[in-house]
């Protein structure tokens, strides 16, 4: 069942002088119930814009945004009366998203409290949405200074599941946690899903958390969906040069595997502003011809699997089909398969 | 065997701190750096890795104090050099880039004179050769446009191209050392890949060692010949890249990798449970990793570790290391 469904969305900020940073640039995509989409792309690629959009917290400059098929915008944001915990957001970063003065069981129960409930109801949803979190009863009248980042993310996200909202936008929500946290983080949002059938925006620029976390993956650049599809098949095969540079920037743990390619993505992200007409990348794609300064169509490559590519054949002929962070896991078995050691033999015998 | 370009040995740092015992921020901690190699220093936050960076450069904050232990610079003992001789040796023989390059730059000076600036103070080099000297710098580092660049402030660069600036000042001396503190971590992953990509081959052309730290050991594995583990002021592992991915030996570095892994049950048999468990600080006697330990023993707790080489050029303090079949 699609649950969210965003078409055509366009943000645009006007920055005077007739100019508007292009945020986004018309995108589309939707998010059924109880799955993961997840939207990658560096700083600046419009993400956190297209979660506010979707939330209603910003009016979008043009396209729409459907939630249970009626649109979002205008006076239905997650805050109004009809949508109030069926959606919910959590931030990049737990100490700013809580509020200091305020213990955390407190902030916790606020989406109750929004929703009329009892003193008593409160207390018991927020007792369960502790527990669901792994963030120990005794810790609900901590205020959030005196707890570890990833407890103040878990106290994020018990907010954000308190009232078995429908959909949560998750923007950055690991980006401040060291990887042990982070790891433990995602576990739980897997482990929530599952028990709960929420269904997660997740936005990120960490590909490994997503490879991971998401059914689907959404790559943005400067403001518009470059390749759209299942995850193990986008990371393995990407079709958009965007994409592959993406992907060959990552360095997991693991001198032998690394995304080789000759598609080398040089300089930097320009500013969104008056961007030219034809395909974002066209300044910096290394496989760039004339036509790209006309914006490719969006072509289906495969089922579910979408790119806005004037040579996204080329690409495909070009790139390796590997899905390195697979390869990754196997490998990490082996490293991780536990190994006694001969000195603890010894001892135990 | 040639003296190595930075030999830190047995190197404690002390805070003092009011009314308690001082926190001892590194132990022990021996590591050398042969000429053009790269080391990784991996660690989390709080253990010690910027304090060893600034010990290296005799720039300790006080009341912190090198309490114990010695760093030599190319054969030279650091702690007999005095004021004046290490001002000549920081920025020109070793530096240093951090993260933050924005903070890092003043906002009143070009990007030109801060390069220049650097170069003329240690080698008196000044007008147009200074400025030719400066732009090739700039053009090593890739930035674009580097002769418009030379006139530019800080706050008209973006992060990545601030990022090169600070490298170009750390490089323009032809240092022999070059400490490398978080420097890409705020960085996208294009630009980060491009900037590491750059500062390799610029080590490579210019013969410089480089100590790289990082809390992502990811960047380690494609990036330096040479990786340790730095856990509550002490190395717990040390060895080639190769070796060190191959077979990590020390549970804190399988801890590391383990992170990294989509099977929970594999990685939260590393990962003690609990939040608990990542809250603790690291022991005061025994294994500093005790209190996280996943095979801890009543051993750890009393006795302190030694750093032992386990296989050829593979060190590791661990009385229970990891011992995978081969
Ligand atoms: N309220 C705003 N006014 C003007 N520009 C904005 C505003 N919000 C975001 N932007 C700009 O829109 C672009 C996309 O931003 P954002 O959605 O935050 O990207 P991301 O979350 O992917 O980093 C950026 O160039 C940003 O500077
Ligand atoms: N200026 C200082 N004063 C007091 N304690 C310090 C100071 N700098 C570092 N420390 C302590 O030394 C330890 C190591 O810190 P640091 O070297 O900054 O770690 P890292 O760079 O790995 O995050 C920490 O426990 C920290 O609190
Ligand atoms: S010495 Fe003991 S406590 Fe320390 S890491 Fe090894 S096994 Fe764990
Ligand atoms: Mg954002
Ligand atoms: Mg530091």
């Amino acid at each position: 069942m699609t649950l969210l469904d965003v078409k055509n969305l366009v943000q645009h900020f006007p920055t005077g002088r007739g100019k508007a940073v292009q945020a986004v640039n018309g995108v589309d995509f939707t998010v059924d119930a109880g799955e993961t989409l997840a939207l990658v792309g560096e700083s600046g690629s419009g993400k956190t814009t297209i979660g506010r959009c979707v939330l209603g917290l910003i009016q979008p400059t043009g396209g729409s945004i459907l939630f249970h098929g009626e649109p979002m915008g205008g006076r239905r944001t997650l805050r109004s009366p009809e949508l109030r915990g069926r959606m919910q957001l959590v931030f990049q970063e737990p100490a700013e998203s809580l509020d200091p003065r305020i213990v955390v069981g407190r902030t916790i129960g606020e989406p109750m409290a929004a929703l009329g409930a009892s003193r008593a109801d409160r207390e018991k949803a927020v007792r369960l949405a502790a527990q669901r979190v792994g963030l120990p009863e005794r810790l609900l009248g901590s205020y959030p200074a005196e707890l570890s980042m990833g407890l103040q993310q878990r106290v994020g996200i018990a907010r954000a599941v308190v009232s078995r909202p429908e959909l949560i936008v998750l923007d950055e929500p690991t980006s401040a946690l060291d990887p042990s946290a982070r790891a433990e983080i995602i576990d739980l949002l897997i482990r929530l899903q599952k028990e709960l059938g929420t269904a997660y925006l997740f936005i990120s620029h960490d590909l490994s958390t997503v490879r991971y976390l998401s059914h689907r993956v959404a790559v943005l650049y400067l403001g518009s969906i470059v390749e759209q599809g299942p995850s193990a098949e986008l990371f393995a095969a990407p079709r958009h040069p965007y994409s592959v540079g993406l992907l060959a920037s990552v360095l997991l743990p693991n001198p032998e595997l690394r995304r080789e390619s000759t598609i080398r993505l040089e300089g930097e992200i320009p500013s969104p502003i008056d961007l030219p007409p034809g395909c974002p990348l066209e300044g910096r794609c290394p496989l760039a011809i004339a036509r790209c300064r006309e914006m490719p169509p969006v072509e289906t490559v495969s089922p579910g699997h979408t790119v806005r590519c004037w040579r996204h054949a080329d690409v495909a002929q070009m790139e390796q089909a590997v899905d390195y962070f697979e390869r990754f896991q196997i490998e990490a078995e082996r490293i991780l398969t536990p190994a006694p050691s001969k000195q603890e033999e010894q001892w135990a015998n | 065997m040639t003296t190595p370009v930075l030999a830190v040995e047995g190197l404690d740092v002390e805070f003092p701190s009011y009314g308690e015992a001082p926190v001892r921020a590194l132990h022990g901690l021996d590591l050398s750096i042969g000429e053009q190699e790269i080391v990784g220093l991996v660690g989390e936050s709080g253990s010690g890795k910027t304090t060893l960076a600034r010990a290296i450069m005799q720039l300790v904050p006080p009341p912190g104090r090198i309490s114990q232990g010695s760093v030599s610079f190319e054969g030279r003992d650091l702690s007999k050099l005095d004021e004046e001789q290490l001002r000549t040796l920081r920025g020109r023989a070793m530096s240093m880039v951090i993260a933050n390059p924005r903070s890092e730059l003043n906002p009143l000076l070009t990007v030109g004179q801060q390069i220049g600036n650097i170069l003329k103070y240690h080698t008196g080099c000044k007008g147009r050769e200074l400025r030719e000297r400066v732009i090739e710098m700039l053009k090593e580092v890739r930035i674009p446009d580097p002769e418009r660049r030379y006139d530019a402030f800080p706050h008209e660069l973006s992060g990545g191209m601030a990022q090169r600036v600070v490298m170009a000042i750390a490089l323009i001396c032809n240092p022999r050392l070059v400490i490398s503190d978080d420097a890409t971590s705020g960085l996208d992953v294009t630009v980060q890949a491009q900037v590491l990509e750059l500062l390799k081959r610029l080590a490579e052309r210019h013969r410089t060692a480089m100590l790289f730290i990082t809390r992502d050991i990811g960047i380690t594995a494609h990036f330096c010949d040479r990786v340790a583990i730095i856990y509550g002021g002490e190395i717990m592992e040390i060895a080639t890249r190769a070796r060190f991915f191959a077979n990590p030996m020390h549970p804190y570095s399988v801890l590391l990798l383990a992170a990294f892994s989509h099977n929970p049950k594999l990685r939260s048999y590393w990962l003690k449970e609990g939040e608990a468990a990542a809250e603790a600080r690291p022991a005061e006697t025994g294994c500093p990793f005790a209190p996280r330990c996943v095979r801890v023993r009543e051993h750890c707790r009393s006795v302190h570790p030694e750093l032992r080489e386990l296989e050829a050029g593979h060190h590791v303090r661990c009385h229970f290391p990891v011992e995978r079949r081969a």
